[in-house]
């Protein structure tokens, strides 16, 4: 089987563009955070509109979570769907259809684009969602991302072109297919709805992950042993590889929440905090937090799927179906730990930091797995492809 | 598990009606009122059917299996155990009277799941008799104040205000809800198959134990080691290892021979991954019966062959290098080819032992280096590549008692060099066709040549089709309570103060851990708005106060 190592190269300078765009949009949502001079959009609607509240309480002193159980972002209401945040209906000019909150951020009508908005809009899908105010960093950041997202893409392509089959085959290319499933899932989300500024909790460790996957583990490309020649390792690892990529993205954040949740505890208790004009810009931590469990929602099926679709695997290859290898088992006890995390969430005393701790142990469990599993222990599921 | 009840989507905001379902022992249980032995069963029973005790259990059942794959399991590498005795004189009794050798045989975990499984069973059973009665009982009347439900919406409607929730109650009749009707409102309700979805998965995972359970107590498992051009039958004294499930005879076995006539190994043979295995390929035949009709194929790894519903693996490979020894009496006592086991990968350098009983006068032994492709790395041999493309043989000779007449069985693989006594030969590792002269006319030893042996598992398992079976249906139940929301959609119409008819309608998701239904109910309340419209051209006003769920 001769692999290309034309291609097997063009991949790698793929993937090492797209880290270096991944790190420049950190940069700027960092910069966002530090020098971000929010919202053009919530400047000019202050000046269009007379009685509309201060921009920086606009900007900032509404919590996320009070503006979307308010009414700051209703007049997008319920016909809103599939419009950016910077459009509005054609029936809007019926005086009594703008509710009391309408004058804010996101809802002001035609003429608003700010410089930073055009991007924002082109990924916003849904005005329902509350208009957090963007600078125009942050349209930077996520213009570089997608970009970066793109040629990760192509880098995982093109690996697998090179190699002839999915290019999951060691764990440099599951590294990077999992961050790549996480950008994907993480452009997703913000299509979705709209945390703009967890962009740098997203794409830190996402850069970390690939820089490491660059220099520590890279494997050269190369054909596959006997074990893994079959069509269920594009079942199997696909399955994992996208749940794995999910669940990254509900650990960051659950990671965040646990933050966010504690500053508003330390608001309601009066107590002082360090980084409330951070916290004012991400969303709510009970936003959050029921992003996270959807996150998880979506992804236990799939990991539930890719655990049966390796017992399948396991049962042609080795003759049965369960033989607790230590990979098996490390799947195994992640399963648990995300069933008890979806258990807990609907258990009284349970919820809230509790939930999201185990959702972190859950995704440690999974973590261990890919690293501690296949590195110091031998078993079956030693394929990492590292001497 | 009761608690389950509280719409997961609704965290930090449970309704108090979901929350504080009757019989849902999800805050602490009661203790018993009177402390008689139903009393305390009663409360027992209640703590084990708690969603906080199931959670517990669910959480020990992980923290279990942890040792399961740090320790070296006996079910899964008995060489490894063997191994940690040795290096760990002192802990691994310990360890042994704990179970932590054979954790997932063990009597504490086989208890935590038992409990958890019961404490679902528990659950799951009340539970499926809710689900029976809920779906015969319509859904509650219509609240009075609409606007109050997490989602809500008003439109006018030029009908009369009967006619107005009879459109509506179409459109909702249509997409499937169950009605009821009242003075003056709708009440609808629809996705129940969320609750059967979770039921399915619960009792699919008590299949899927039964199904495990059912291969342990009629399945077996053996292993057979099979040199190129011998044969065997599938009997328990054929096989090198067997595990019989607990109600597994040896009669039970089905009569099947496998004779394997040609290996065939091919590797990478350049670049970074030289040596990296490509296939294998093992020419076998074999037949059902003895004496039956003989089928040939080629068993590859993930191609396993099926007879009789008992399934072959390949799932090793190695080298049996073939000896011929002349004892100190001219006799050939020994010629066949001896396996032996490769100790790396890379090269698939091999160790193993001759063993010769039949010599005189003295018994025979050898312990001895295969290598496939031997190179000289600064003086010492190592192999270089997996095919045999230069094989050598280095061999270490003993003579005396090979002490396989008394004491426990041995294993064919060591040598007890104790009655031995090491022969003073130089050592040279030898090429196919060399012989080692021994001292004292002990004897002579010539390396033949070489076969390839593979190595079979041999699985019987009745318990996997329903394992199969009951995993799609846990994933199948998984998905409907994930995916299916159970909501609730109520409608009131009654005349405003223009006269025209005013349409409130207010929706709740009890559950929806995916999220969604406020979209779900947009699209509801546009359409029922466009139904109340009736014949007239009169756009209709909206206004709306979709409030964003749960905060």
């Amino acid at each position: 089987m001769p692999d290309n190592q034309g291609l097997s190269h063009l991949s790698d300078h793929f993937l090492i563009v797209a880290v270096v765009l991944y790190s420049l949009a950190v940069i700027a949502f960092a910069a966002d955070f530090a020098f971000g001079r929010r919202s053009p959009v919530v400047t000019r609607a202050k000046a269009e509109v007379p009685d509309l509240v201060p921009a920086g309480v606009a900007a900032g002193g509404v919590e996320d979570g009070a503006a979307e159980s308010g009414t700051a972002h209703d007049a997008a209401g319920p016909d809103a769907s599939g419009v950016g945040p910077a459009s509005t209906r054609p029936g809007s000019t019926r005086p009594d259809s703008t509710g009391p909150g309408s004058t804010g951020p996101g809802s002001t009508g035609p003429g608003s684009k700010g410089p930073g908005s055009t991007a924002v809009a082109r990924l916003g899908g849904q005005g329902r969602q509350p208009a957090v105010p963007v600078s125009r960093l942050v349209g930077i950041a996520l213009t570089l991302t997608t970009a970066g997202l793109a040629l990760h893409i192509a880098g995982v392509i093109t690996r697998g072109l090179a190699v002839h089959r999915v290019p999951w085959g060691d764990m440099y290319e599951f590294v990077i297919s999992v961050s790549c499933v996480a950008v994907l899932f993480f452009i997703g989300l913000m299509i979705k709805y709209r945390p703009y500024h967890l962009g740098l909790f997203f794409m830190a460790p996402i850069v970390i992950i690939m820089g490491l996957a660059q220099t520590v583990i890279y494997t050269p490309a190369g054909p596959l042993v006997p074990a893994l020649n079959s069509y269920w390792l594009a079942i199997h690892v696909t399955a994992m590889t996208l749940a794995s990529g999910t669940f990254m993205v509900g650990a960051v954040l659950a990671v965040v929440y646990l933050f966010a949740e504690r500053h508003t505890r330390r608001v309601a208790a009066g107590l002082s905090t360090r980084y409330g004009e951070v916290f004012r810009l991400l969303p709510s931590a009970e936003r959050l937090d029921q992003i996270a469990y959807r996150t998880v929602v979506f992804a236990f099926p799939i990991w539930t799927f890719g655990i049966m679709a390796g017992a399948i695997w396991a049962d042609q290859a080795w003759g049965r179906y369960w033989g607790w290898d230590p990979t098996e088992t490390w799947a195994f006890i992640t399963w648990v730990v995300y069933a008890c995390f979806l258990h807990a969430r609907v258990t009284a005393g349970w919820r809230g930091r509790r939930a999201a701790y185990i959702q972190l142990v859950g995704f440690g469990c999974l973590l261990f797995n890919l690293l501690g599993v296949s590195l110091f222990i031998t078993g079956l599921h030693s394929y990492a492809g590292l001497s | 598990m009761t608690g389950l009840r509280v719409p997961p989507g609704q965290a930090g905001s449970a309704r108090p009606d979901e929350a504080a379902a009757p019989g849902g022992p999800s805050g602490p249980a009661g203790s018993p009122s009177s402390f008689g032995l139903a009393g305390w069963a009663r409360w027992g029973w209640r703590q084990l059917t708690s969603m906080r005790t199931a959670l517990v259990l669910l959480f020990l059942l992980a923290v279990a299996s942890v040792p399961g794959s740090l320790l070296p399991q006996q079910g899964i590498d008995p060489a490894a155990v063997q191994q940690y005795y040795v290096s760990h004189p002192a802990l691994a009794p310990w360890l042994a009277r704990l179970s932590l050798f054979n954790v997932f045989a063990a009597p504490w975990f086989a208890a935590i799941y038992l409990l958890l499984f019961l404490s679902l069973a528990g659950c799951v059973v009340p539970r499926s008799i809710r689900l029976a009665r809920s779906a015969r009982t319509p859904p509650p009347p219509a609240p009075r104040n609409l606007a109050r439900l997490p989602q809500s919406a008003r439109h006018e409607s030029t009908l009369e205000p009967a006619a107005a929730l009879d459109a509506a109650a179409g459109v909702l009749r249509r997409r499937k809800f169950r009605l009821r009707t009242g003075d003056g409102w709708v009440s609808a309700e629809k996705g129940y198959r969320r609750e059967l979805g979770n039921l399915v998965f619960h009792l699919a995972l008590l299949a899927l134990l039964c199904s495990v359970a059912l291969g342990g107590l009629f399945g077996y498992k053996a292993n057979r080691l099979l040199v190129s051009g011998t044969s065997f039958a599938n009997t328990v004294t054929a096989l090198d290892e067997f595990h019989p499930g607990r109600l597994v005879s040896s009669s039970d076995l089905q009569p099947f021979t496998m004779t394997l006539n040609r290996f065939a190994a091919s590797y990478v043979t350049s670049g970074p991954s030289r040596g990296q295995p490509l296939s294998f390929n093992a020419y076998v035949s074999y037949s059902a019966q003895p004496g039956g009709a003989v089928r040939h194929d080629n068993l590859r790894v993930n191609h396993p062959i099926n007879v009789d519903g008992v399934r072959v693996f390949i799932i090793g490979h190695g080298y049996a290098p073939v000896f011929r020894v002349t004892d100190g009496t001219g006799k050939v006592v020994f010629d066949q080819p001896v396996p032996f086991i490769a100790v790396n990968t890379s090269g698939l350098t091999s160790t193993g032992v001759v063993k010769v009983p039949d010599a005189h006068p003295d018994q025979l032994g050898f312990a001895g280096v295969f290598l496939p492709t031997a190179v000289d790395v600064n003086g010492q041999l190592e192999s270089a590549f997996p095919a045999p493309l230069d094989p050598r043989v280095s061999l270490v000779s003993y003579k005396g008692n090979l002490g396989m007449d008394s004491g426990p069985p041995q294993s064919v693989y060591t040598l007890n060099t104790a009655g031995l006594t090491q022969l003073p030969v130089a050592p040279r590792p030898l090429a196919v066709g060399q012989s080692i002269k021994l001292p004292g006319g002990a004897g002579t030893l010539t390396f033949t040549g070489y076969r390839q042996w593979i190595s079979l598992a041999i699985t019987y398992d009745p318990g996997q089709l329903p394992a199969l079976i009951a995993g799609l249906a846990a994933l199948a139940g998984l998905l409907l309570s994930f995916f299916v929301r159970r909501r609730r959609v109520f409608v009131r119409a009654y005349p405003g103060p223009d006269g025209r008819t005013v349409v409130d309608v207010g929706g709740l998701a009890r559950s929806d851990p995916a999220g969604g239904f406020d979209e779900e109910f947009t699209g509801l309340a546009r359409a029922l708005e466009k139904a109340s419209r009736g014949s007239s051209t009169d756009t209709p006003s909206l206004t709306s106060t979709t409030e964003g769920k749960s905060h």
